[in-house]
């Protein structure tokens, strides 16, 4: 009884998700009456405006991935080898992200940024792109965060530094050949993580008035019908596809087992 | 001049003050250990050396040079850690390599050295492995090599056997000392297990409360304590305390009997201590002997340990198990022998 119960709840609840994704991938196909076709994904992707805001937001998310990197790598790192006291305000810093609206931060950067401030970043092209990388970066950086600590966690950090130093080794050494590739896994999930978050962000975007992919779902949804649907079952796609890899990456890793 | 001076060598942590003036001078290609228990401060006196901590006050010299100021990459140094710290991401080669590629070592010279180093270490055919594919002794011996193969100036161990299981520790501690001998490699191991200081040590320093108690060879160690807490931690041993009755020729009362230690000795009440295998049962050719009664047999294969009650102190003593020779029985009276010369007073 209790088994059927828990196969019910789980029948529901599987019907509740995987329904509306049908529905919205059958539409999609529906663009021809009376058939099933690909019409609406080849005009999605026969428009130059959904290559021209696809790459540049991929662009954006692999720049985003390194800004993280570069940045979460080394501060995770310090904070555990020499300032574990201070883990608990960096968590609460990493966290902010989720707790202010992304509409709060880039309000923000426009006060702070705009061209009659010290720092004009929106007065240009490059500027603006350089600031919705950064607000990308923030956006992420609470899965970026936990992911790199996570990993951290699972190796002997201090140890490890420590033998990497008595063989001669620096702090650059040791991040890029010690630490580093013991924590990839964490770090690529953390870095498919972003982006799927950069692919599908909105606000920042459209505020900062860049090309990007997510205003053009917005816009398309707003003008067209069947191609909105094709196009959420491309970021759908794209973004199992990360967690895909995310699974693929941490099982093909050759000393994940050493790790412990 | 020493190779490695430790000079007025202190560590605070806080208000907490772990190693106390500090002092050590070890020779070119001597093994020396420290010896104490958790928190004696061993471990922070290696890791100055190494310069993981950096001291409070104090010198340390390295073949001259005062090496307190350099960070741990610029010492040259060769460490292993008691939970291995292999990298898990690079081969066995790979790790006993690192210290060379991090160097800017030819490639030709890395793969010579490397495979110098895995034969010594009787490794050579598992370059290939990564670390989780190795027992924790190979594993040992893989940080070993990797350690050595940059050929630093000193290599510091710190309790490298202790995660070992009894059997692999006993072969790594001969081979571990068989390649320090080989390589003449000035060597400092902290352990709190005596055995492996005493069997391993050219000299071994016996370390308490952040103080050096006691530095010498293991048989002077061994055999003159110099202070009561390096009689107790080195070895069992059985404290008497005895009144002084001629100071002049070391006569005493102890307890059960009487002894001529045949030297000069403080007047009043001291303490005198015996190892377990200097007391025999039966005071047989020897020109001390105690009355007292059994109170413990135990029984451990080879030996059997007793413990006797003389006028209210307690002593062990060992004999070897003879098949035909039935141990005493508690309760039992008995007399115990031993040679006064055999006897250390104890001080501070």
């Amino acid at each position: 009884m209790k088994r059927f119960l828990a196969a019910l709840i789980l029948l529901l609840g599987i019907t509740y998700f995987v329904l509306p994704l049908i529905g919205m991938a059958e539409f999609s196909l529906s663009m021809r009456r009376g058939v099933y076709s690909l019409d609406a994904y080849r005009k999605v992707i026969a428009d130059p405006q959904f290559r021209q805001t696809f790459g540049y937001s991929v662009v954006m998310a692999l720049l985003t991935i390194v800004f993280g990197v570069l940045l979460v790598v080394p501060t995770a790192f310090w904070v555990r080898l020499r300032m574990p006291h201070l883990r608990p305000y960096v968590e609460f810093i990493t966290l902010l992200p989720l707790v202010i609206p992304a509409i709060v931060v880039v309000f923000g950067y426009i006060r702070l940024y705009n061209t009659s401030s010290w720092l004009p970043l929106t007065g240009s092209t490059f500027g603006t792109n350089l600031l919705l990388m950064l607000g990308y970066a923030t956006l992420s950086l609470p899965y970026m965060y936990r992911a790199v600590d996570t990993g951290l966690r699972t190796i002997d950090v201090a140890t490890l530094t420590e033998a990497a130093q008595s063989l001669g080794a620096g702090w650059i050494t040791i991040l890029a050949r010690v630490i580093m590739p013991n924590v990839l896994v964490a770090v690529l999930s953390g870095a498919f993580v972003t982006f799927a978050i950069v692919m599908g962000e909105f606000t920042m975007a459209a505020l900062l008035n860049r090309p990007a992919f997510g205003p053009y779902l917005q816009l398309m949804g707003a003008n067209k019908a069947y191609e909105p649907f094709a196009l959420a079952v491309i970021a759908f796609i794209i973004t199992w596809a990360c967690m895909g890899l995310i699974q693929l990456v941490t099982r093909f890793s050759k000393h994940t087992k050493a790790a412990r | 001049m020493s190779f490695l001076t430790i000079e007025h060598l202190e560590k605070s942590f806080g208000p907490n003050k772990v190693v106390k003036d500090f002092n050590l001078n070890v020779e070119k290609g001597e093994f020396v250990s420290l010896l104490g228990p958790s928190g004696c401060g061993k471990t922070t006196v290696l890791r100055m050396v190494a310069g993981f901590e950096q001291p409070s006050s104090g010198r340390i010299g390295i073949d001259g040079q005062d090496v307190v100021r350099l960070r741990p990459n610029q010492r040259s140094i060769g460490m292993v850690f008691q939970a291995y710290a292999l990298f898990p991401n690079l081969t066995v080669a790979q790790n006993v390599g690192f210290g060379l590629k991090v160097k800017g070592t030819p490639r030709n010279v890395i793969d010579a050295r490397v495979a110098e180093m895995l034969s010594l270490i009787g490794l050579a055919d598992l370059g290939s492995r990564y670390p989780f594919q190795l027992s924790g002794g190979q594993q040992q011996r893989v940080a070993l090599a990797r350690a050595l193969a940059p050929s630093p100036q000193v290599l510091l161990l710190d309790e490298p056997l202790s995660a070992l299981d009894a059997k692999i520790r006993l072969s790594l501690r001969n081979e571990i000392r068989a390649i320090q001998r080989k390589l003449g490699i000035t060597t400092i191991f902290v352990t709190h297990d005596q055995e492996e200081a005493l069997s391993m040590s050219d000299r071994v320093v016996v370390m308490h409360q952040g103080i050096a108690d006691q530095v010498g060879t293991p048989f002077d160690i061994y055999n003159k304590p110099a202070t009561r807490f390096v009689a107790g931690f080195v070895g069992t041993l059985n404290t008497l305390e005895a009144d002084v009755l001629d100071p002049k020729t070391g006569h005493v009362r102890l307890p059960g009997g009487e002894a001529r230690l045949g030297r000069p000795l403080p007047a009043g009440r001291i303490t005198l201590a015996a190892r377990p295998e200097m007391i025999t049962l039966g005071a047989a050719g020897r020109d001390t002997s105690l009355a007292g009664h059994i109170t413990e047999v135990d029984f451990l294969g080879s030996v059997i340990r007793i413990r006797a009650d003389l006028g209210g102190q307690s002593l062990a003593f060992d004999t070897f198990n003879i098949s035909h020779v039935s141990p005493p029985k508690v309760g039992e009276k008995v007399t115990l022998g031993l040679n006064a010369a055999d006897l250390l007073v104890i001080g501070d």
